[in-house]
């Protein structure tokens, strides 16, 4: 009974219909997880003889995989399989198990939202995220990022966004991948965007680490955030249905291209990360993913059209300022949306302030 | 007789006025059932400003008068007959203002003008801030206006002329840009382009964008083509203009076309024969704005213009939100999307103006624009939000509040 949600004649059929979509959105982004987590944990496998797998995952992953000396696409999608179901089964008990109480204390029927989030929490974790992260992080999406504003769709911030926040702050070695993830010997960063920071195109290079690898996303980073591919899948699915604005989309990716060419034009040429080009701002780290999925998240977002532009140049122009010259936050799209998200409210409190004043000037 | 169209007509034995049409008038009653009426004959009145009269649009007899609650007038029912007699009415005395108000008032066309805000008859004793004509009807699937102001091109003229002399203020007539109608320069009225989507053609966009209203009490005035033409009717001929130009659509419809349909005619003679077989759902009005049908038989509205019918299936129970009761009110929460935006009233921040209106934030609704507003600007919003509000319901609140302190 614990994931009976009651979809009976309760109000809000347009409710589910969102909701749908952006599950079936992010179908893509979950299948290019799945299928990188495996080929980046073989790929560490190999640069790690002293790794012994005996952890649950591993052990899973001998038990599923065919053939893990000379590993194929079945091996790596048995592999992610195995590190990415028990989390996002985690995720969905524990999001349904506080959902559940919830709507008893309430007395209302149980909100379908909790699977959206767990989706999107377990999306931006790394893929081997201890399972105490998990727990913690899902209970404060669920219960402080949703019910203590009233339950789907009544929060400023997006829940998923609120669990991982709550995970990095409260564990900032969190967010650092295994050793095993990162694909490199030694190597201990977030994603590949670290390790840009490190050693710009030369470091590149050198993890094999190429546009078209970085594109349909066969590089280190959080399960959801590698592939521009699958995401843009995604995004062209919610803008075909309207479920996100194009406006604030396109803000963002205008104002990244605008913000890069600032950076670019008034920064030390001496510092690789300064003129960090557009492709690879765009194709390391979260930015993407974040772009569409978090940011363009029509509740915890700004509900004004002029609001949106603002947002989503507010969001490009603080990610590329935090990138350039912050190095201990090489990706900064987490912190970011949480700011933004944040200031919401207010920006478009200031567009309806604005508007009403030049309402007041015409009236008769 | 002059100025005919080629639309079909649809003879009526059966017609009505109903109340709703007329917001806020307390009805008098000047006939009792049973009695012969000529056409253009006054049938009631305002109580409170009992110069406001209310003329029968066609010779016959008072059928029924039906009172709903607190003895409201729902309906006054008028069994058409052949003898066509008529009370026709004296041409204006003069040019002058008052003599042209007076021969509004005394033909009924008074009660065709509309008042921003609240969508109330104009008080005669009262000066507007600007005459708007509507002569744009950008609903899918409504008539097409070009066809109808140019077979009644002289009397759409005239009734144009006489609307500006009848205040001081502007008078401006809003059109889609493929059709400017046709009148007399002299009268001194201004065209004003409307384009943009299926909200181009509401009353409330135009006065958003030509009069605002909102701190200092003025009134703007608005009037539909038609009813332009029918004032151009009297003007002209002395008698009332028997025809109203409605669009039959819909998919449960044999043959969508337009018709000239008596005004106020009864639906159950309209639709014979023109629908299909099945469970079907009428709707007063079409995807931009509707209201659920008046009464049981039911008539068509004063102003409206479009008849849809629909397969009952493809339109789900949760899509009907005319319900006039508490439940209607139960509110989910509003995900603001965009789409909001492309189906809320023109030049008004939709998603704030849809909070206040839930929240009842009378103060918030006025700064935003409420005021310029009536249901059908915002009807389309109750369809598209997925809160469930019926925003036309909860606007109608906030405008209560603000007009017993206006």
């Amino acid at each position: 009974m614990l994931f009976k949600a009651d979809y009976g004649n309760a109000p809000g059929g347009g409710r589910r219909r969102i909701l749908r979509i952006q599950l079936l959105a992010l179908l893509p982004v979950m299948l290019a997880a799945l299928v990188n987590s495996g080929y980046q944990y073989f790929q560490g496998m190999a640069l790690l003889p002293e790794f012994d797998g005996s952890d649950l995952r591993s052990r899973l992953v001998g038990i599923l995989s065919v053939n893990p000396e000379a590993p194929g696409l079945y091996d790596y999608l048995a592999a992610g399989l195995a590190h990415v179901l028990p989390m996002l089964l985690l995720a969905l008990l524990v999001g349904g198990f506080w959902e559940r109480i919830i709507a008893d204390r309430r007395g209302h029927p149980m909100e379908p939202g909790f699977v959206l989030v767990a989706l999107l929490f377990v999306l931006l974790l790394p893929g081997a995220a201890a399972f105490s992260h998990i727990i913690f992080g899902m209970s404060c999406a669920v219960i402080l990022g949703k019910a203590i504003f009233g339950g789907d769709g009544k929060s400023f911030i997006n829940p998923a966004l609120l669990g991982i926040v709550m995970v990095q702050v409260s564990y900032p070695a969190a967010s650092v991948l295994h050793p095993l993830w990162s694909g490199m010997a030694g190597y201990a960063g977030s994603d590949a965007i670290a390790l840009y920071h490190r050693g710009g195109e030369q470091a590149m290079a050198q993890a094999g680490i190429d546009t078209w690898s970085a594109f349909i996303g066969a590089i280190p980073g959080t399960l959801g955030t590698t592939s521009l591919l699958a995401i843009a899948l995604g995004a062209a699915l919610l803008l075909l249905t309207r479920v996100i604005s194009w406006r604030l989309l396109a803000a963002q990716f205008i104002g990244l291209l605008l913000f890069v060419w600032l950076a670019a034009a008034f920064s030390d040429p001496s510092a690789d990360v300064h003129s960090m080009p557009l492709h690879w701002h765009l194709l390391l780290g979260s930015f993407a993913f974040g772009a569409v999925f978090i940011a363009c998240d029509p509740v915890a977002s700004a509900s004004t059209n002029p609001g949106r532009w603002i947002q989503g140049f507010l969001i490009a122009g603080l990610v590329v300022l935090i990138r350039v010259t912050n190095s201990t936050h090489p990706d900064a799209v987490i912190p970011v949306l949480l700011l933004v998200s944040l200031l919401a409210p207010l920006i478009d409190h200031a567009v309806i302030a604005w508007n009403i004043r030049q309402r007041a000037r015409r009236h008769v | 007789m002059p100025g005919s169209t080629n639309f079909e007509i649809s003879e009526s034995s059966q017609l009505s006025m109903l109340g709703r049409d007329y917001r806020g008038v307390h009805f008098e009653l000047l006939c009792e059932p049973g009695d012969r009426v000529r056409a253009g004959v006054a049938v009631m009145r305002d109580a409170r400003r009992p110069e406001i009269l209310f003329t029968a649009p066609s010779a016959g007899r008072i059928a029924r008068i039906v009172r709903g609650a607190r003895r409201k007038l729902v309906a006054l029912q008028i069994e058409v007959d052949a003898s066509d007699a008529v009370a026709e009415c004296a041409a204006p005395a003069g040019q002058d203002q008052a003599a042209q108000r007076d021969f509004m008032l005394a033909s009924g066309s008074w009660s065709s003008l509309r008042t921003r805000p609240f969508g109330n008859i104009p008080d005669p004793a009262t000066q507007p801030a600007a005459v708007l004509i509507t002569a744009i009807d950008s609903q899918p699937m409504a008539p097409p206006v070009a066809p109808v102001i140019d077979a009644f091109a002289a009397e759409f003229s005239a009734a144009v002329t006489m609307l500006g002399r009848i205040s001081s203020a502007p008078l401006y007539i809003c059109h889609a840009p493929e059709y400017r109608p046709a009148f007399d320069q002299a009268s001194g009225a201004r065209c004003k382009i409307f384009a943009g989507g299926p909200t181009a053609g509401l009353p409330g966009r135009h006065i958003q964008a030509l009069c605002p209203i909102g701190f200092a009490g003025a009134e703007v005035w608005h009037i539909g083509y038609q009813e332009t033409i029918a004032l151009g009717h009297l003007l002209l001929h002395g008698r009332p203009w028997a025809q109203r130009i409605v669009a039959l659509a819909g998919d449960a419809v044999l043959r969508p076309r337009c018709l000239a349909v008596t005004p106020g005619a009864a639906l159950a003679e309209l639709l014979e024969g023109e629908l299909k077989d099945g469970s079907l759902q009428v709707l007063a009005g079409g995807d931009l704005y509707r209201q659920p049908l008046a009464t049981e038989p039911a008539f068509l509205g004063a102003s409206q213009r479009l008849l849809k019918v629909v397969r009952a299936a493809a339109e789900p129970a949760a899509d009907d939100v005319g319900a006039l009761d508490m439940e209607a009110l139960n509110i989910g929460s509003l995900i603001p999307g965009d789409w909001l935006e492309a189906n809320g009233p023109p030049g008004i921040y939709a998603v704030p103006l849809m909070r206040a209106l839930q929240l009842g934030d009378v103060e918030r609704a006025r700064e935003l624009g409420a005021l310029e507003l009536v249901e059908e600007d915002v009807d389309a919003l109750s369809r598209v939000c997925v809160s469930n509000s019926n925003y036309g319901l909860l606007l109608r609140q906030v405008l209560d509040q603000l007009e017993s302190t206006y």
